[in-house]
């Protein structure tokens, strides 16, 4: 850090207003004609609208990848701006997509629903655009390529890309690659497949929601865990381990399609009441006075010694996987 | 504000206040148009992007006034760790350095830094007023931490103490809303003149409660609850300092701050080393290179003309020719 020399160098020492009245005027000139106000606009809205935990980075990510897309020669942040083929050789330029898919998955939470749901079909329009030569080209490798559907859109994301993104956003969210893995077992499609939307978002958003669960469960974890040592009584954890089980079963009702969180909102379905009866049932399961009593009732009896976190981690995951459908 | 995401109902203009993201757009446009002509150049977007990545990644405060370092939480860890890292070598060597030595240091890095923070901040680490008394640098920098970090908590926390030990019922503790730096000083010279023998000081039970309450309204950050009410269940009576320095030790404030290493970690980092080794090299090969062609690219030509080079220079022949000796740390000031 010592090394780098800083920008950040040259301020007036405060109390030392150099002629303000007069430059005033040519600083918003300035502003204005660099377009520095909707610059900044633009960049408030997506913030606000993703919420993110850390806006710092997310305003650093924001405007970082504005300014790689100008400097791509791209022209603007347009979402729907076709890729440059120039120079650039196709893994390269499929690697940019999928950055730049990734990077509008990552744009809103996705209990923010619309703003996500938005970002995701921009984020699929992107790894769908596939041209014809592309295609031909290196990307088919399964005995019946996607590229035999129509050649704007290509017909759906190819599963290959599909499951790329699915481990980014699972790494990216903090869960390790062995908790995923089964998870992503049951999403996956072959990659020759033309994965068609509603199987992107479902997976997208399977993945997006496990990674929240899974950073909870580490907490959850956590809060078991005795201070100071490193591991959690086993009895505990399964107490816990019971409690959260018992919540998923009854958020999940008969209607096994969806993956049960308290954070999944509720769909605009006719039992929509029903569901959300449910939620609050379930969310009133995993309560803290809940939790409290079957720690406690654990703590005299059950098994003895205790759990490290990853086996914790595993069994929580594995109760969220179970729910989620095959996807084939 | 870790639970933001999980928690949609935070209005947006709450959200933007929690997230101190206006200060930094304020400071990003003051600083844009401090030097409109050089970023032009390279687009605005550029500059953006390249202020918030080093707001991101902390090295933003590197010579920066006072009040910026000091304006968000963020900020002050952000300086704490340059601090730490720019300064390692010193506790490396072992060197034992004076109150007004480290104060030079900071300085080198902040040039308006107050010294009365660099005061508070070595009473904490030796419990002791006399100007050239000596700390290593491990013990003056959780010290600082904990005094930069949670200035006007602390700052509450004298008064209160002062209060109590005046003999006034803390039911009529006022703490003030906000205190100045400046009345610190002779306030706590005062009171450390009467030579604090053990049994000095407060009630630590009285002290909890009173801090307890003090959490409760004070908008500033706080250390945890936990390791405060820990350190004063230990003892019958307690003092301020004595309690600060506890606090300073205590890792679990460290932790929370969150960018420091563990006291035994504090020193080892050996891709630092071999970082510093090469620019030490670069600058006594050639002292008058101003170049470094990295992702900031042309960006960089804006800082050749900032005086903080100068300061670049001077720390860091420091740090080559006098290696122990600090009688040059004393004189490089002023």
């Amino acid at each position: 850090m010592a090394d780098k020399e800083k920008r950040r160098s040259g301020v007036n020492p405060p109390g030392m207003p150099a002629g303000k009245a007069t430059k005033s005027d040519s600083d918003r000139e300035f502003l204005s004609q660099a377009g520095v106000g909707d610059l900044l606009r633009g960049a408030i809205l997506k913030m606000v609208e993703a919420r993110s935990d850390d806006p710092i980075g997310f305003l650093a990510d924001h405007f970082c990848n504005l300014a790689s897309v100008t400097a791509a020669g791209l022209g603007g942040c347009g979402d729907e701006e076709q890729v440059n083929t120039g120079t650039v050789s196709a893994g390269a330029q499929e690697q940019q997509r999928l950055n730049r898919a990734l990077w509008h998955l990552r744009l809103a939470h996705h209990s923010q629903r619309s703003a996500f749901s938005n970002n995701v079909r921009v984020a699929y329009d992107l790894l769908n655009l596939t041209g014809p030569q592309t295609c031909a080209g290196e990307f088919s490798e399964g005995p019946d390529g996607p590229c035999t559907d129509s050649p704007a859109g290509g017909g759906g994301v190819r599963g290959g890309l599909y499951t790329q993104t699915l481990q980014c956003l699972c790494s990216e969210g903090g869960v390790p690659a062995s908790t995923s893995a089964p998870l992503l077992r049951r999403l996956h499609c072959h990659d020759h497949e033309a994965v068609p939307y509603d199987v992107f978002r479902h997976g997208v958003l399977t993945c997006a929601v496990f990674s929240d669960y899974i950073r909870q469960a580490q907490r959850l974890y956590a809060e078991v865990c005795c201070p100071g040592e490193g591991t959690a009584s086993r009895a505990l954890c399964m107490a816990v381990l019971g409690t959260l089980k018992e919540a998923l079963e009854t958020s999940q009702g008969s209607d096994s399609n969806y993956c049960a969180n308290a954070n999944t909102k509720v769909n605009s379905c006719p039992e929509a009441n029903v569901k959300a009866i449910r939620y609050l049932e379930a969310s009133a399961k995993i309560s803290p006075c809940k939790l409290a009593q079957a720690m406690a009732g654990a703590q005299t009896r059950g098994p003895g010694g205790n759990m490290d976190a990853k086996e914790f981690e595993n069994a929580a995951a594995e109760l969220f996987i179970t729910r989620v459908k095959v996807v084939s | 504000s870790r639970m933001n995401r999980l928690n949609p109902t935070v209005p947006a203009d709450q959200y933007l206040a929690d997230s101190n993201v206006l200060f930094y757009l304020n400071d990003a446009v003051i600083q844009l148009l401090e030097h409109k002509e050089e970023y032009n150049q390279f687009g605005v977007i550029r500059y953006f992007a390249e202020y918030f990545s080093s707001v991101k990644n902390s090295n933003h405060v590197l010579f920066r006034e006072f009040n910026y370092i000091q304006a968000t939480p963020h900020n002050r860890a952000s300086f704490i760790r340059v601090f730490w890292k720019c300064y390692r070598q010193i506790g490396k060597s072992g060197d034992l350095l004076s109150m007004l030595e480290y104060r030079s240091l900071l300085q080198l890095l902040c040039p308006d830094f107050p010294v009365v923070l660099v005061q508070s901040a070595a009473r904490i680490a030796v419990m002791d007023d006399t100007i050239d008394c000596l700390m290593s640098f491990s013990d003056f920098l959780y010290a600082f931490q904990l005094q930069f970090y949670y200035q006007e908590f602390l700052d509450c926390v004298l008064v209160i103490y002062q209060d109590l030990l005046a003999g006034k019922s803390p039911n009529t503790v006022i703490v003030p809303t906000s205190t100045s730096i400046e009345q610190i000083p002779s306030v706590s010279t005062e009171e450390n003149n009467k030579e604090e023998r053990p049994q000095d000081g407060v009630e630590p039970s009285t002290l909890v409660e009173c801090i307890d309450a003090l959490c409760d309204r004070s908008k500033h950050s706080h250390p945890p609850r936990s390791c405060m009410r820990e350190i004063l269940k230990q003892t019958d009576r307690i003092s301020y300092y004595s309690f600060l320095m506890s606090l300073a030790k205590q890792e679990a404030i460290n932790q929370t701050i969150g960018v420091l290493p563990s006291k035994a970690e504090l020193l080892i980092d050996p891709e630092m080393d071999q970082e510093l080794d090469k620019l030490i090299a670069q600058i006594v090969v050639s002292p008058s290179s101003n170049s470094s062609s990295s992702a900031v690219g042309g960006l960089k030509e804006v800082q050749k003309k900032a005086s903080p080079r100068r300061n670049i220079h001077h720390r860091r022949r420091m740090e080559v020719e006098s290696d122990g000796s600090t009688e040059e740390t004393d004189s490089s000031e002023n």
